[in-house]
């Protein structure tokens, strides 16, 4: 317990998980503005955007290796015609202390080559013996297709600046990344992100996706600021599909984090 | 497939490739210059870079015929990897011999750099003269190369002037540094080299020193063709696996490219350098019999150390091979090694297993380092090592690896994989784990530190072609150390990053950015016990701009800049730029090349690293530090056919300086000059 809270105090950009990525960003180093699932409602929802059928997912994320700091997420997308809505659930934290999120978020797409979505979240932040509070942001994204291998896209979380009335100090990040997608053959998938947190540092991320078989996939990465090396796997059943990543901080260890879902 | 459909159907090939390869064809830079700036990393770890240079001046002037290419003389070009290799030799399996070297353009995984590269060469002989005529004009004759070099600074340094207190100067020798080198080949089968080196501050056939020369290394070798396949009497070097248990010379770790990374071994190659160190003496050969070959070596030779007062054990090794003052000379050749041992290797098509064997037997005991990181270093005065290595290539994927013991100490380990995922996206993964207490005297693995001990590591890079005219090479490397190192008290961690983009415009024009970061641990300047590690953050911004003017001027332009922090310290920068112009028309007596530079850096932190051209078989990597310009002039003349004369001007001259260099090398006033004069001789 102590040794979470010491995690906390040193390392409070490292841990504040606003954007905790699904399993397939998470390998290809948490890189993921560019990437086209329903994991993109944490990343940047204009992802959702080429989705045609409904589709659910649950997720578990594991900090550091460590027995009580970990993330739960569920998502949920549904689509008509151009219009994809999604649905987001996450908690993040351990017994004394938790984040909890709700989002709702629209996408659509324009012809194909471009997608627009909007999102709010709903924040909630639980300490015991202090009581919580709330908040509420917006988040917004694009994806844009330059060619037939190229997409690129944009999101920006929370550019009104809201935060937690109640309690001062705790922010919600404002972040604006850009990503690049290349699609060097059916089987390799390059992507990458410039992502910018206001008050902390750009970071870098670099990722790749190696589908070996159609039902199997091998993924890496790594970010830059800070180092992390990021690895994992995906398995498709019919409709069913299993990501695994980890990721390795330098002086924190391994993260691990899996997820499932389900296409109706 | 026959003959003249191929024929027909190359033709076609070539007609529609033309264009395409003609544009990949680097014309505007020196062409072993770039290789040697790719595959190097950190030129401070004093590699010597004058036996590749050699060799692929060798295959320059003697191209390889891709038609009867071995693996073995493709692995010498350094630059291309190993997928790259089975490529190219597969494409002869799969397509025939090959026609035209423009068929390299069809080799999927050889990108458009690597393979304009490769184009200096390798040339294609028709299958059916082939034969004939290499051994033809091999038997014709016997080939001589003789070279002289001499060079001085031309400023007096502390070193060689007497001063006021004492009766000598403290250097021996004249400030003059001399080389000669002598090569002999008959037929590529006999060959013999002798190399005779005096450095600065050295002895020179004076009354008390009557060797002549400070260094001497010297061989005969033969290549066969039967069971008996190579045999080295004299100086040689011995490569084998990833580099964990033997070889010397240098071995090439993190470059700017994707070849360097999972180590080529030649085996069994005469000793050709002037580096004074990383070599055996002795005899060894190499016997083939069907797919195993068999490598049993030998070698005894005295070597540079510095002993404990009482003389009865070894404090530490000199590897510089310098014998300038009075220690230095009294440390020469205080200590004999004897190695013997032997490698047998399993070769297949597919698959290479090895296994190596020595021991090291030195005639005095190595004694136990003082200070806490040295801990666990080599003590006693014999050792024996063991490695077993392979690779294995599969479909597209390299795998590589090498398992070293050394007897009733460390293990270390190193495992890779490279694959080419798609014609255009090549990745690479190892990892590594080295023991604090694994010992090699020739140790020459992948590692961060300079030795491959104490430390484990995962690297990863990937190397992508978006097209003809794009492309992108990356790295990242985290590393930890177990155990303490040297101003590095505490268990210590860090990582690097490099990312390089390069466009080629047309053959005229090519740019390249990249960027460098690496972040280590160190103790802090006023470390005690207790105050824990600093981080240190150094990075590099590099940008070059090389492009021909026309078919004899090209010019150079690079600009970088350093910014290296530790700690909370404040950061400190360092810039350098420079303007290379480089003449080299197609056909004429006279080449050469010229540098100016600026560099302005706050400190030796900030020192940056650049490459400078120098008379044949001679690289340069000095560092810049200060403030100043740099200039130099290097320039080639033929005299007759066979008689080529170099000489080469530099000079340094520092802004509010009043002395330039440190201790022996201090020269008073605020330049550093040197001259250099080679003469070569063919028959």
């Amino acid at each position: 317990m102590r040794y979470i809270c010491l995690i906390f105090i040193l390392l409070q950009t490292v841990v504040t998980a606003q954007i905790n990525p699904g399993p397939r960003s998470l390998a290809m180093g948490a890189a993921g503005v560019v990437l086209k699932d329903v994991w993109s409602l944490q990343h940047n929802p204009a992802g959702i955007a080429s989705i045609n059928r409904p589709i659910f997912a649950l997720g578990y994320e594991r900090h550091f290796s460590d027995q009580e700091l970990s993330t739960q997420k569920a998502v949920f997308a549904i689509p008509f015609k151009q219009h994809v809505f999604g649905l987001s659930f996450q908690r993040y934290g351990f017994n004394e202390y938790s984040e909890q999120t709700a989002g709702i978020a629209y996408s659509r797409n324009f012809s194909g080559a471009l997608a627009l979505s909007i999102a709010f979240k709903h924040h909630q932040l639980s300490v015991s013996q202090y009581g919580s509070a709330n908040a509420i942001s917006v988040d917004a994204g694009m994806h844009y297709r330059l060619n037939d291998r190229i997409w690129i896209g944009t999101h920006i979380s929370n550019p009104g600046r809201s935060t937690y009335k109640e309690l001062s100090g705790s922010i919600i990040p404002v972040s604006l990344a850009f990503g690049v997608s290349f699609e060097f053959s059916d089987k390799v998938l390059i992507i990458s992100d410039i992502h910018k947190i206001l008050n902390a540092g750009i970071n870098t991320k670099l990722g790749i996706e190696y589908t070996l078989v159609n039902w199997f996939a091998l993924r890496g990465g790594i970010s830059a600021n800070p180092f992390k090396q990021y690895a994992g796997f995906g398995l498709n059943y019919q409709r069913f599909a299993l990501d695994v990543a980890i990721s390795s901080h330098l002086n924190l260890g391994y993260s691990p984090n899996l997820a499932f879902s389900y296409e109706f | 497939m026959n003959f003249n459909s191929k024929c027909v159907g190359l033709i076609l090939l070539l007609f529609f490739l033309k264009p395409a390869i003609a544009n990949s064809q680097d014309e505007s830079t020196d062409i072993i210059e770039k290789i040697l700036d790719m595959i190097s990393r950190d030129p401070s770890d004093n590699q010597d870079y004058s036996n590749i240079a050699e060799r692929l001046n060798f295959y320059k002037k003697n191209p390889i015929d891709l038609n009867a290419a071995t693996s073995e003389q493709l692995k010498e070009l350094v630059f291309l990897s190993p997928i790259q290799i089975k490529e190219i030799l597969d494409h002869r399996v799969k397509s025939g011999f090959f026609i035209d070297v423009l068929e390299l353009q069809s080799i999927g995984s050889l990108d458009s750099e690597s393979a304009s590269l490769l184009l200096n060469f390798v040339r294609v002989g028709l299958p059916s003269q082939l034969q004939d005529l290499t051994v033809k004009k091999l038997l014709q004759k016997a080939e001589h190369d003789l070279i002289l070099r001499v060079g001085q600074v031309l400023e007096g340094q502390a070193g060689f002037t007497v001063s006021t207190n004492a009766e000598e100067a403290n250097y021996q020798g004249s400030a003059l540094r001399v080389l000669t080198r002598y090569r002999y080949n008959y037929s590529n089968t006999l060959a013999a080299s002798i190399n005779m080196e005096k450095d600065a501050g050295e002895q020179f056939f004076n009354k008390i020193y009557k060797r002549g020369f400070d260094f001497y290394s010297g061989n005969i070798s033969f290549r066969g063709s039967g069971l008996l396949k190579k045999i080295v009497v004299g100086d040689y070097a011995l490569q084998f696996g990833q580099g964990l248990a033997m070889w010397s010379g240098s071995g090439f770790g993190k470059g700017a490219g994707i070849s360097t990374i999972a180590k080529q071994d030649f085996g069994l190659k005469p000793y050709s350098s002037v580096n004074e160190s990383m070599f055996l003496r002795g005899a060894s050969g190499t016997f083939n019999y069907r797919k195993i070959s068999f490598t049993p070596f030998m070698s005894r030779k005295k070597i540079d150390a510095s002993l404990t007062e009482q003389g009865e054990e070894v404090s530490s090794l000199n590897i510089s091979g310098l014998h300038r003052t009075k220690s230095e000379i009294e440390n020469k050749e205080r200590l004999s090694s004897t190695i013997y041992g032997a490698n047998i290797q399993f070769n297949s098509k597919n698959l290479n297993i090895g296994l190596t064997t020595y021991q090291t037997q030195f005639s005095l005991p190595f004694s136990i380092g003082k200070s806490l990181y040295e801990q666990y270093d080599f003590r006693g005065s014999s050792l024996t090592n063991m490695g077993i290595h392979y690779d294995y290539n599969f479909k597209n994927t390299y795998f590589f690896g090498e398992t070293a013991h050394s007897l009733t100490s460390g293990y270390a380990l190193i495992n890779g994989i490279m694959s080419s995922l798609s014609p255009r996206v090549s990745l690479v993964l190892l990892h590594r784990q080295y023991a604090k207490n694994y010992h090699s005297f020739f140790n020459q693995s992948v590692a961060e530190a300079s030795n491959a001990v104490n430390e484990s590591g995962f690297y990863s890079a990937l190397a992508l072609k978006f097209d003809s005219k794009w492309d992108l090479f990356t790295y990242s490397d985290f590393f930890r150390f177990p155990w303490l190192k040297f101003r590095v008290d505490g268990p210590s961690s860090g990582y690097e990053i490099l990312a390089q983009m390069n466009y080629r415009m047309n053959k005229k024009l090519k740019l390249s950015g990249r960027f460098k970061q690496q972040v280590r641990e160190e103790n802090p300047e006023d470390f005690n016990l207790g105050s824990g590690l600093e981080t240190v953050d150094k990075q590099n911004y590099r940008f070059e701009i090389s492009y021909s003017i026309n078919d004899r001027f090209s010019l150079r332009n690079r600009a970088e800049i350093v910014r290296y922090q530790k700690g909370s310290a404040k950061y400190e920068l360092g810039f350098l730029n420079y303007q290379d112009i480089i003449y080299k028309p197609l056909s004429s007596k006279l080449s050469g090349n010229m540098r100016f530079g600026i560099f302005d850096t706050e400190s030796f932190n900030s020192r940056i690293y650049a490459y400078e051209n120098d008379v044949l078989y001679s690289y340069s990597v000095p560092a810049y530090q200060g403030r100043g310009i740099r200039f130099y002039v290097n320039g080639r003349y033929t005299l007759v056919r066979g008689f080529d004369i170099w000489l080469r001007y530099s000079l340094t001259s520092y802004y509010g300086q009043q002395t330039v260099g440190s201790g022996d090398d201090l020269i008073n006033g605020n330049k550093r000059s040197d001259l250099r004069l080679q003469i070569r001789y063919q028959f």
